[in-house]
């Protein structure tokens, strides 16, 4: 099967128009984040009540895909899912490239960028942030060692693929922990934080994978077997169970709880209702499922590219639910009591993204696309054509 | 030179092994000089609310004047090292109450936990600082501090014309929060905040030393029924407060 990875042509006028657009957005987002540099935080939706806004929705929803797009690989080498094989080295170049631009984006977004290596100088191991440094850059390692194993030293491939898929339940767990851990958040100070940014990453780095593989395939002209998009598709869908699980359970939990009641109530019909309602329940669980389930949609190409496409959306909405609402819940310092003050103390905090927070986290998409157009071209990452393997057939549809 | 494509991907991951490992040959602990400080002190803050007057800011603007921290008009991105806070109970028991609310200093800091590069740190006396030159603009201490103490620079700052020497002009990009006025503090006198609240409102706020048992804030918090915001989160804040 390997004998027949090849790059794609990649001389089509199609091919370049497409590397120069996301070239352009690429370089596009570099211009908002040197505005960014030279005038400040100003110039974005931020403030004091909101400090994490929209480039951080983009780069932290591109780290958990960028974990998520391993699950091919792992599926493969660790729970020796054979049909999946050929798509080894697409899954760990792919989780490389969305973690080059999730990363890109958030480290453009510090106040201070230009102090980059100070992280590396003096650490904090009790900070989570500390922690993720070690955990992306070691993520970026792994994964390049697993790619340079599936080419060169095929022996290795088990045991560092093994290594890599352990590293990315860590590393998407200690996503999770940034905020998971901070108690002074009641809407996303929880154990459970951390497992649900893991069942994000499962379901969105297959919706990903799938839509990248199925646009590659065709956009290339060549031949992808159906069978291997619908068992990604049983795949997402025992992946979004698992997500609508883990939400159900983290909402049981806060509402058995008088002390969360506030807090959930706001969550639900407060300002952030419709982001949770539609982009958090609707796009992460309940209308893929209701795609994937459908006897006519669930069974076409089609069909699946709509969920997947959904559940991609549902994790932007995921990530940017927990960070924007999260930020949003005013502080309850005194229980019992109203607040007010001139530092919004009491209020719900309003946060309007700028245009240059767009940009930049559109171009961390572009820098994470214009890598993986440059990957296919230069490496063979992909089977000329993918074939489900001799006796494999489809256990089920729905 | 040419290079095959197992060489380029080669080098790249020895490139990127280089980068993950090569900080953890160079731990580099909080120098002393940014931590040292008399471990014989324990400074900390008492607030009686029932001599605070809602309509007093003597402290805020105190504050404002001896840090030089400006207004910038913009309330969503404004600076607040000190800010008054009006309470009202929801169930309509008891009066209302007026109270400053800053940094609290506390014991556990999660500022200081959070904080990546060592930034946010505690002195020995038990003053939570930032180092300005360290800070990377992150905001998870922002995140992580339950009393909203802390305010990023969101744009280049203004200087005020009679700006106070004593206290470096702020720089973008960073967060910044009380340092209970340590230039102060270190030259033997208090908070500003502390001083303006004795000589202009009712002397409700009252700075010292609870490592000195015979200091007037250790008698106080042993006569009277004190508390802290958020007790629950075990903090150990050093921001005290009376009457509520």
């Amino acid at each position: 099967m390997l004998s027949e990875f090849s790059a794609i042509n990649g001389r089509s006028w199609g091919y370049w128009r497409l590397v120069a657009l996301c070239a352009f957005l690429f370089a596009v987002g570099m211009g908002a984040f040197l505005a960014i540099e030279i005038f400040g935080h100003g110039i974005t939706g931020m403030n004091n009540q909101v400090v994490w806004g929209m480039p951080h929705v983009f780069a932290i929803s591109l780290l958990v895909m960028a974990s998520g797009a391993l699950n091919l690989g792992s599926m493969s080498t660790v729970f020796a899912s054979i049909q999946f094989k050929q798509f080894t080295r697409f899954s760990a170049f792919l989780a490389i490239v969305l973690l080059a631009g999730g990363l890109t984006v958030l480290l453009l977004d510090l106040g201070r960028p230009e102090r980059l290596l100070l992280p590396m100088l003096y650490m904090n191991f009790r900070s989570m942030f500390t922690w993720n440094v070690f955990l992306y850059s070691g993520f970026f390692v792994l994964c390049l060692l697993y790619l340079w194993s599936m080419f060169e030293y095929k022996q290795f491939t088990k045991v560092v693929g093994s290594a890599a898929f352990a590293w990315r339940v860590i590393l998407t767990t200690g996503t999770g922990s940034i905020f998971g851990v901070v108690q002074a958040r009641d809407v996303f100070h929880s154990a459970i934080t951390g497992p649900m940014f893991v069942a994000v990453s499962l379901t969105s780095g297959t919706a990903l994978s799938t839509i990248i593989l199925v646009g590659t395939y065709r956009r290339t002209g060549r031949f992808m077997d159906e069978r291997l998009v619908f068992g990604l598709r049983n795949a997402l869908i025992f992946f979004t169970l698992l997500v609508g699980y883990l939400f159900v359970v983290e909402k049981f939990t806060k509402f058995y709880s008088p002390a969360f009641y506030n807090v959930e109530v706001w969550l639900f019909t407060g300002p952030w209702a419709w982001l949770y309602w539609f982009g958090v329940w609707g796009c992460c669980v309940v209308f893929p499922l209701m795609i994937l389930f459908s006897g006519r949609m669930g069974n076409t190409v089609g069909g699946v590219l709509a969920a997947s496409s959904l559940t991609v959306l549902g994790a932007f909405a995921f990530v940017g639910h927990v960070l924007l609402a999260g930020q949003s819940f005013p502080f309850d310092m005194f229980p019992g009591y109203q607040l007010s003050s001139v530092f919004m103390d009491g209020q719900d905090a309003v946060y309007s993204p700028a245009l240059v927070e767009f940009l930049l986290g559109f171009g961390g998409i572009a820098l994470s696309a214009l890598l993986f157009l440059l990957g296919i071209k230069f490496f063979r990452l992909l089977p000329a054509k993918a074939v489900v393997p001799e006796g494999w057939d489809l256990p089920w549809s729905p | 030179m040419t290079m095959d494509r197992r060489t380029v991907l080669g080098l790249g991951g020895m490139l990127a092994a280089g980068v993950v490992l090569a900080p953890g040959m160079r731990l580099i602990a909080a120098p002393n000089d940014r931590t040292d400080a008399s471990e014989k002190h324990r400074w900390a803050m008492l607030i009686d609310v029932n001599k605070c007057n809602p309509e007093c800011t003597s402290c805020t603007q105190a504050c404002r004047k001896e840090n030089n921290v400006p207004l910038v008009g913009d309330p969503q991105r404004d600076i607040h090292w000190i800010r008054k806070v009006e309470l009202h109970n929801k169930e309509g028991y008891g009066p209302d109450r007026s109270l400053p609310v800053m940094c609290n200093h506390c014991e556990h800091p999660p500022c200081v936990h959070v904080c990546p590069t060592q930034a946010s740190f505690v002195r020995k006396d038990g003053i939570v600082l930032v180092d300005m030159h360290r800070c990377i603009g992150c905001r998870y201490c922002m995140i992580a501090c339950p009393y909203k103490a802390r305010s990023l620079v969101y744009s280049k700052p203004l200087v005020p014309p009679d700006a106070n020497p004593r206290v470096p002009i702020r720089a973008k990009g960073v967060v910044e929060k009380c340092t209970f006025c340590v230039h102060r503090i270190d030259d033997g006198g208090e908070p500003a905040c502390v001083e303006a609240c004795r000589k202009e409102g009712e002397g409700g706020m009252l700075f010292g030393d609870l490592n000195d048992p015979k200091s007037e804030i250790s008698i106080r918090v042993r006569q009277v029924q004190t508390t802290v915001i958020r007790a629950d989160l075990g903090l150990k804040p050093r921001v005290r407060y009376q009457g509520i």
